[in-house]
């Protein structure tokens, strides 16, 4: 027999980052039901910093850094604007001034204009005394002291050269030309003082605007950093969030159903997704819990039409005996009445135990995980399906190595498995055929290894692959639901073990559980 | 000797038939004349019988009172049916009386295509109407059938042989149905003699719990009547009681046990052959 | 030869030997009881008796072989089954085999005594069932 291993899934689920030693659990551990209440506390006992609280900071600190460069560009914009109108006014004070000097020199030239030169000054003059404020704004209250003087004696001067050349007051020819020396001067003087200002200026507006172009730059980098910081903040979280639950969503379908507990020191909107999923798998537990019960009940219905033959003949035992003492009990003596009685009370409890077993079987219980004897098991297993063993014709075979350890497990389940796999065998078998039950130690150390071989027709290879998915079956309409394999192996996962089938068509099915051995007891009932 | 159950898609057919076989036999032939017993039995009008037994309830006809009628029909038909040599046509028959090995039961066919051809003629359609309506009244037949019993009786594996008038005439049917009879497999036997006294009994405690109790399943063995009903909780007390009143003062009832069951009819359809 | 009507009774149960013995006694027949099919089958290979109660189903062999090796060693025999697996088809199957009757379990004695006379009259001798009755009227 080819083998084709096709395993049920059982496989240990990733761990996960316990918040607390205290917390973690090893996988596996059936029935020992998680505290639910107490996950939900620890996930609600944290300080919460939410995702849209970090997205609404992050945005803050963008927003107030963009402000802070709006603010501080205005203001230079102001710097500037007031820096650039005060260099118009110095401008245009220059071009007055430059104006009157030009026409100063007409005047040394040609004798000319002397009233012109006088009115240019008289408008720079005006000039600074219109943009008063401007001035004082750069240059301080002082820049009269600075600007004036400067403009008033070259008035003075123009003044004196105005002055008729006849007369006692006029000048002579060597007066003349020391007040035109000093106009002279005193122009160039004025002129270049206010050039001077120009460049001052100048200078300083270029360095503003550096400067403003400077911190641009770097708070718009700063801006970036920010943001970007910001972005991958957020980002991170939110996937490695994500991405934990991604592994919780394969934890659960693996039928882990232990409800998460608390990863991070803080909580957000995923704890609130965290609470719904542990619901969630408090609903799925419970669902699990009505399945494997349903479909119990489905293998009592089985059962059931099996166990009522049995009776037949503790019944028959029973009525022929009560019947014959009745008719005969004047004529019997003392002595084979009470062989009479002895055997119908032997025949009850005969029947007795015949439902006794069956309703064990069916009755509904809670998880209750001990050392288990497999070997007995089974033999109380096959007893059970002793009846639809005898109607088929099967010849049943059950071998088992001795001294084997036990097996941790709940003992109602584990008979529900195996008598889902032995029914199986037993369908799949014809009249006359044979079914194999051994338990044995598994090719792996400390797990057990019970295997149901029947020799019918097989499985086909291309159905190999779905025979555990909830649902499938291959029985007619009404005849299979289809939830035995896959409940059955939902039960042996929660044992820690697996199921797998090697089967070939034509050569019968070999169906193998795997289940661990029990660890040290003083382990075991320490969880609750 | 055996009992002989026909069922016919075609009434005239069947009733033909059977009295045909029951008169090469020298049996008893129990037909639509048991309805006139049971109506004035019961209190209830033949014509009502004979549509209960022909259609299946429509809007108007309530369901209870439908199986009611179907009830009565029933016990009185097992009742003669304890005796053997029966040849029994137009009552149900085939839809209680199972499991029993020495009941013979016979279904009469015909080609449909031959079934519209008269229909046609008869009634001066088209062939493709008739066709249609051939069809239309197998549906019929099921629906009855599903209806009242669960159980569809065009279905060819409810009966131990089926014969098409197609090929085979009446007569020949008749021949045939008269010559299975001798086989040893349909001889009566302590059990299955046993099982229809069963069912009768059954039928008869149902019969006095219908009026009641119109969704109410009955199975007996050996005098000990087990009866479903089904039942609100509170009243559930009430009802076992009433249950075993009644039941317990039939005749050949020796012991009743009262069930309350939620689903009736999936429970019934689930009982075996 | 004796004017009892000579009975095998064949079933695994060993209570319904015990009690049937007695009880077909009463009624003239003399039973001889057996547990084995192997032994019933040996014995029956040597005698003819007139009736065969066999049970249907037992673990090594099926009392439909019972059924088939008496109705071909001993034609005149008249083969009772009794069975605690009552299915129609295999009712049918018994008597096509050539059973004279099928009881199922669980009985009363009277049932299977009933079936007894039955079969004794089938086979020309008939046995005195009303004697029972009367007895247990009076009794």
């Amino acid at each position: 027999m080819v083998e084709s291993p096709v395993q049920g899934n059982g496989q240990s689920p990733p761990e996960m980052a316990p918040q607390a030693t205290e917390e973690a659990e090893v996988q596996g551990r059936l029935g020992l039901a998680r505290d639910a209440e107490q996950a939900r506390r620890a996930l609600l006992n944290r300080p919460r910093f939410s995702v849209r609280l970090q997205i609404f900071l992050g945005n803050a600190l963008a927003f107030f850094i963009a402000i802070a460069i709006a603010i501080a560009l205005v203001a230079s914009f102001q710097r500037m604007e007031s820096k650039i109108r005060f260099l118009e006014i110095v401008n245009d004070y220059v071009m007055e001034v430059e104006q009157a000097r030009r026409f100063e020199k007409n005047f040394f030239l040609y004798g000319t204009n002397l009233s012109d030169a006088q009115d240019n000054v008289f408008k720079a003059e005006n000039i600074l005394s219109r943009n008063a404020e401007e001035l004082a704004d750069i240059m301080g209250t002082g820049w009269r002291e600075q600007m004036l003087p400067n403009l008033h004696r070259y008035q003075q001067l123009l003044e004196k050269l105005g002055q008729q050349p006849q007369g006692e007051q006029a000048l002579s020819k060597k007066e003349r030309l020391r007040v035109q020396s000093q106009v002279r001067a005193q122009g160039q003087q004025m002129v270049s003082a206010a050039l001077g200002l120009l460049s001052k200026e100048k200078t300083a507006l270029t360095e503003v605007l550096t400067r403003s172009r400077q911190l641009l730059f770097y708070s718009v980098g700063l801006l970036l950093l920010c943001m970007g910081l910001n972005a991958y903040l957020l980002g991170s979280r939110m996937l490695s969030s994500i991405g934990r639950f991604g592994q919780y969503a394969n934890r659960i379908a693996s039928g882990d159903f232990t409800p998460l507990t608390p990863t991070r020191r803080y909580r957000d909107e995923f704890t609130e997704l965290a609470l719904a999923i542990n619901s969630m798998i408090e609903e799925l537990e419970k669902r699990e819990a009505v399945l494997v019960q349903s479909h119990k009940m489905r293998a009592v219905g089985t059962l059931t039409a099996g166990v009522a033959h049995e009776l037949n003949n503790p019944m028959n035992n029973i009525t022929l005996t009560a019947h014959m003492l009745q008719e005969d009990y004047a004529d019997l003596d003392d002595e084979e009445r009470l062989e009479m009685i002895d055997d119908v009370v032997g025949e009850a409890s005969r029947a007795k135990k015949i439902i006794s077993n069956l309703l064990d079987f069916a009755r509904e219980s809670g998880s209750q995980l001990e050392p288990l004897d497999l070997p007995e098991l089974l033999r109380e297993t096959i007893a059970l399906a002793s009846n639809q063993i005898k109607l088929s014709g099967i010849k049943i075979d059950f071998q088992t190595s001795g001294n084997l350890p036990r097996v941790h497990g709940d003992s109602q389940q584990l008979r529900q498995v195996f008598l889902n796999l032995i029914l199986n065998a037993i369908d799949a078998s014809s009249k006359g055929g044979h079914i194999q039950v051994l338990v044995l130690p598994a090719d792996e150390p400390n797990y057990l290894a019970v295997k149901v071989m029947d020799s019918g027709s097989g499985i086909p290879a291309h159905i190999l692959p779905s025979i555990f998915d909830p649902f499938f079956t291959t029985k007619g309409k009404g005849k299979g639901t289809g939830l035995g394999l896959s409940v059955s192996q939902g039960i042996v996962a929660k044992h820690g073990g697996r199921i797998m089938v090697s089967s070939q068509e034509g050569q019968g099915a070999t169906f193998t559980v795997v289940l661990p051995v029990t660890t040290i007891p003083a382990e075991l009932g320490a969880k609750r | 000797m055996p009992l002989i159950i026909v069922s016919a898609d075609d009434f005239k057919q069947g009733d033909e038939i059977s009295q045909k076989v029951a008169g090469t036999l020298g049996y008893r032939y129990l037909g639509r004349d048991l309805l006139h017993y049971v109506a004035t039995e019961n209190q209830v009008s033949e014509e009502e019988l004979a549509r209960a037994l022909d259609e299946a309830p429509g809007l108007l006809t309530r369901r209870a009172r439908r199986q009611r009628l179907l009830g009565l029909i029933e016990a009185a038909c097992l009742n003669v049916l304890l005796d053997d040599n029966v040849v029994c046509f137009g009552l149900a028959a085939h839809m209680y009386v199972r499991a029993v090995s020495h009941a013979l039961k016979v279904r009469i066919i015909n080609e449909p295509e031959q079934r519209a051809e008269e229909l046609a003629k008869a009634e001066g359609l088209s062939v493709d109407k008739a066709r249609k309506q051939v069809l239309r009244q197998t549906k019929e037949e099921r629906r009855w059938s599903e209806e009242a019993y669960n159980l569809d009786q065009t279905d060819a594996s409810l009966y131990d042989m089926v014969i098409s008038l197609g090929t085979l005439e009446l007569d020949k049917a008749v021949e045939i149905i008269s010559d299975t009879v001798g086989y040893r497999k349909f001889q009566p036997m302590t059990y299955s003699r046993k099982l229809m006294q069963d069912k009768a009994l059954a039928a008869n405690v149902r019969r006095e719990l219908m009026g009641q109790f119109p969704e109410i399943r009955v199975e007996a063995n050996d005098g000990t009547v087990v009866v479903f009903i089904q039942s609100l909780k509170k009243d559930q007390r009430k009802k076992q009681e009433l249950v075993r009143q009644i039941a317990g003062g039939l005749p050949g009832v020796r012991h009743v046990e009262v069930h309350i069951i939620r689903d009736l009819v999936g429970q019934a359809a689930q009982s075996s052959r | 030869m004796s004017d009892n009507l000579q009975v095998l009774l064949l079933d695994d149960e060993p209570i319904v030997g015990r009690r049937l013995k007695p009880a077909l006694a009463k009624i003239g027949c003399e039973v001889d009881v057996f547990e084995d099919p192997e032994l019933a089958l040996a014995k029956m290979a040597q005698k003819e008796y007139d009736v065969v109660v066999t049970d249907i189903r037992m673990d090594q062999i099926d009392g439909m072989q019972v059924l088939e090796f008496v109705r071909e060693r001993w034609p005149r025999s008249k083969v009772i089954m009794i069975t605690g697996y009552a299915m129609m088809s295999l009712a049918r199957e018994a008597m096509e085999k050539g059973a004279f009757d099928f009881i199922a379990k669980p009985f009363k004695p009277d049932d299977l005594r009933r079936v007894i006379a039955k079969a004794a009259h089938a086979l020309g001798s008939d046995i005195d069932f009303e004697a029972v009755e009367v007895e247990k009227a009076n009794g």
